[in-house]
């Protein structure tokens, strides 16, 4: 046994990879089903993006040195959005990966040197920060050299450019949560951070609304679409990573070599990541004893809830029950910010129906305006359906380590699993009632559909809210940290792809007897008693599903809570 | 050795740790009594690196922890009261981690792992999952990991928590061992049937700063009666007297 305390950083990767292969060695329920759902879904979307890159690429060829000039745009403007989205999404990941994961309790108390840690947590950071960006351009990338027939040295350049272009933002995005959490303690930095997300998501809403992309769809306006690449380039552009990795691509693409914003990528990420080193070993240990000084964490009381509670027509356990729910939820930034990210997201969905400008083909404006009733109808229970998974189907697990409290006291889990399900209701109905009403309002659609949505929409809420609680107390995750990790499980896999098909159905069910009764209306023919027939027969069948939904979904759950050991 | 010099924690205007100076000698196990939120935990993540001192010297056998941490850290053995563990890891996956980052490797830790896991009675568990373990199995592990690198000292916050009668035995038996090859052991510990046991010597610390200190006889003497309880002495000097409310409020 030899003793040398010189560990070399990758080794602090170990535990990440053995407990990866150990859970591929040792499967649990779901994971077949989770990992057939997330690839089929991943390679759809990679297939997707290939082919719509594919498809561009080739389009911008037959433009000559237009299409070349709009490639490079592209190319420097895609760079440019991940630039930032890098940039944030280091500056989350490294206050996880620095400061809160649970590991640097232990590693912390080991001889490790502070430099051998920071490249281990770097590497970390640097992997969960930028994953998804280089998934995203793969895809793109790759469509894009087969369809410019690319020599090999493209895809090799690729590859060597897209690493420093990640280095880049995520050292500066972690250098910024370095500076934060020497200021605040950790868990502060946290809520600001999600704050900071929230204004960051809503800022890129914001912009794209800005720029309207929708002109390009356009046929009459094509020649602005120069003008519209020109407006995002900015005197600081060439200053910028995006712009040297999208210079030394487009020059590689066309078998040439572009080293001065090559060399400048590798040395502005070789010499940043020995500033953040520094930085690392003068101010990391200080942050991450700061994190750990939380004792008297500032919250809001909350007593309007209180006294709103108080006046609930309910009894004392539901309202005590109702109290504790939404004050947790309240005082977890990273709860409520979600939700206002999606109303956020909401409200952008419905501007584009605002803005949908049908009436420029008013021969078919009539019709295609019922059938966006009908996507709108979707889209709400998709909506409604993300919202219960998220939000409703970890109800039960959030109770964690405390459940026995509730199993402790003299309630009934019938009663604590429907309290569950009024507590989720509400919110979900009175969202994707706005959602269903200001959608139809906009679009002006006809007055039946505008009266059939919303009843529509209270049966679906039934169903989705009750099956989200149910299935969220058949398979709980009281060890979870979070709520994300709850919505992720097997248990919120099955529920979406049962949602998914709920929705389906319905949207069928409904829309079949309502497109029927629409054709009939315009031709103002009269409908025969068959038809009404079976046109009843199908809403009746709507309503029937959607309540056995809800009542098999709540009984499974309260079965599996009673009889939980 | 762990020697601590004046040390202070301030968290904002609250002062949670305020002058403590202890030290523990080779060979000796030195037990840290206090209330609950006394400071005896955040003294005891300060002394094993955890946290930052606001102020004050803290040395593991003669190495200083701020100048010189990994020398410090390398000597040491740290059993925390609520200890990280890779869940998804064996319990002999995370032995060779752990003795990894000391510099354990090579062909002599496999025997190293098995000798320690022998010890604490897991060697049936060792390709096991560390989630399956149960809280007493998890302590266990624990200390398998704090005393794989043959420390010269050793660090613990409450050792006997979730512990069976049996393991709790096992644990003494360890400590009284390992100190008699000249381990110095500082142990944080509520049961002070344990502390009166095992410790050679004790320090109370209320309130962020030590109140008493020196072998178990002396502190009784302390309390005005040599002869009592090491319970009753420990109620006296934390203020018991409250205690006497309980009659009156039930």
């Amino acid at each position: 046994m030899r003793s040398s305390r010189q560990v070399v950083f990758p080794y602090l990767l170990l535990p990440s990879l053995w407990a990866s292969r150990n859970r591929a060695h040792r499967r649990e329920r779901g994971d077949l089903v989770r990992a057939l759902t997330f690839g089929g879904i991943g390679l759809s979307v990679g297939v997707a993006i290939f082919g719509g890159s594919f498809w561009l690429t080739w389009q911008l060829a037959d433009l000559g040195e237009l299409g070349d000039y709009l490639l490079r745009a592209g190319l420097s403007w895609l760079f440019l959005t991940f630039l930032s989205f890098l940039a944030f999404s280091g500056l989350v990941t490294a206050l996880a990966t620095f400061f809160l994961s649970g590991d640097l309790r232990l590693l912390l108390a080991t001889p490790v040197a502070s430099r051998r840690l920071f490249y281990a947590r770097f590497v970390r950071t640097l992997g969960q920060a930028s994953w998804m960006v280089v998934v995203f351009l793969v895809p793109v990338l790759l469509a894009v050299g087969l369809a410019r027939c690319a020599p090999y040295s493209f895809y090799a350049i690729a590859i060597l450019t897209i690493v420093p272009f990640a280095v880049i933002p995520v050292v500066l995005g972690t250098a910024v949560t370095f500076a934060l959490v020497n200021v605040f303690p950790a868990r502060r930095a946290r809520d600001f951070l999600m704050v900071t997300g929230l204004l960051f998501a809503a800022s890129i809403v914001i912009l794209i609304r800005y720029i309207r992309p929708e002109r390009l769809l356009r046929v009459e306006s094509l020649p602005d679409i120069t003008a519209f690449f020109a407006t995002l380039q900015s005197p600081i552009t060439p200053l910028l990573p995006s712009f040297w990795a999208a210079e030394t691509l487009f020059a590689s693409l066309r078998g040439g070599r572009d080293l001065l914003h090559f060399l400048a990528l590798w040395t502005t990420a070789a010499s940043l990541t020995l500033v953040l080193r520094a930085a690392h070993e003068r101010w990391h240990f200080s942050g991450f004893s700061n994190a750990q000084e939380a004792r008297k964490t500032r919250f809001t009381k909350l007593q309007t809830l209180d006294r709103l509670a108080n006046r609930l027509p309910i009894s004392v356990v539901r309202r005590h029950l109702l109290l504790k729910d939404a004050k947790v939820f309240f005082r977890d930034v990273s709860q409520w910010s979600q939700l206002l990210l999606l109303v956020a997201l909401m409200l952008l969905y419905l501007y584009n129906f605002r803005v949908l400008d049908l009436d420029r083909i008013p021969y078919m404006s009539g019709v295609i305006k019922n059938v966006y009733a009908f996507v709108n109808l979707g889209m709400t229970g998709l909506v409604m359906a993300t919202v219960a998974v998220r939000f409703v189907f970890p109800s039960v697990s959030s109770e964690g380590a405390a459940f026995w409290i509730v199993r402790s006291a003299p309630i009934s889990l019938r009663d604590f699993l429907w309290s569950k399900f009024w507590i989720g209701l509400v919110p979900v109905l009175v969202l994707t009632e706005a959602l269903t009403i200001v959608g139809n309002y906009l679009l002006g659609v006809d007055p039946f559909l505008a009266a059939i949505a919303p009843i529509v929409v209270l049966f679906m809420s039934l169903a989705l809210v009750g099956l989200a609680t149910g299935l969220g107390a058949r398979y709980p995750r009281f060890a979870a940290d979070n709520a994300t990790q709850v919505a992720g499980s097997y248990g919120g896999i099955a529920f979406m792809v049962i949602a998914v098909l709920f929705v389906l159905i319905i949207v069928v069910l409904v829309g079949w007897p309502s497109s029927v009764y629409l054709f009939h209306q315009v031709r103002r023919l009269p409908l025969s008693s068959s038809q009404l027939f079976n046109m009843s027969s199908c809403f009746v069948a709507a309503a029937a599903i959607s309540l056995a939904s809800w009542w098999m979904g709540m009984r499974t759950g309260i079965r599996a809570l009673e009889e939980l050991e | 050795m762990i020697a601590v010099h004046d040390l202070v924690k301030k968290y904002g205007g609250f002062t949670a740790v305020n002058g403590v100076s202890l030290e523990v000698r080779p060979g000796e196990i030195h037990g840290f009594l206090g209330p609950n939120g006394a400071g005896k935990t955040t003294t005891i993540r300060m002394i094993a690196g955890l946290l930052k001192p606001t102020s004050g010297r803290i040395l593991v056998n003669g190495h200083d922890l701020a100048s010189d941490p990994e020398r410090a850290k390398a000597s040491l053995g740290f059993v925390p009261d609520r200890p990280f563990l890779y869940e998804k890891l064996t319990a002999g996956e995370f032995l060779r981690f752990h003795g990894g980052l000391y510099g354990l490797e090579g062909a002599g830790i496999g025997d190293r792992v098995r000798e320690m896991l022998d010890l604490f009675e897991l060697a049936r568990w060792e390709h096991e999952l560390v989630e399956s373990f149960s809280h007493g199995m998890k302590q266990r592990l624990v200390m398998c990991a704090a005393f794989l690198h043959r420390p010269e000292a050793v660090l613990v916050d409450e050792p006997m928590v979730g512990l069976d009668p049996r393991g709790a035995r096992l644990i003494k038996d360890v400590f009284r061992t390992m100190s008699s090859r000249g381990v110095a052991i500082l142990m944080s510990t509520h049961t002070l049937e344990v502390a009166q046991e095992m410790c050679d010597r004790i320090s109370i610390i209320l309130q962020g700063g030590i109140i008493a200190k020196g072998t178990v006889p002396e502190v009784r003497a302390m309390s005005g009666n040599p002869d009592d309880h090491l319970t009753n002495v420990f109620l006296k000097l934390t203020g018991g007297s409250a205690l006497q409310e309980i009659d009156e409020i039930v």
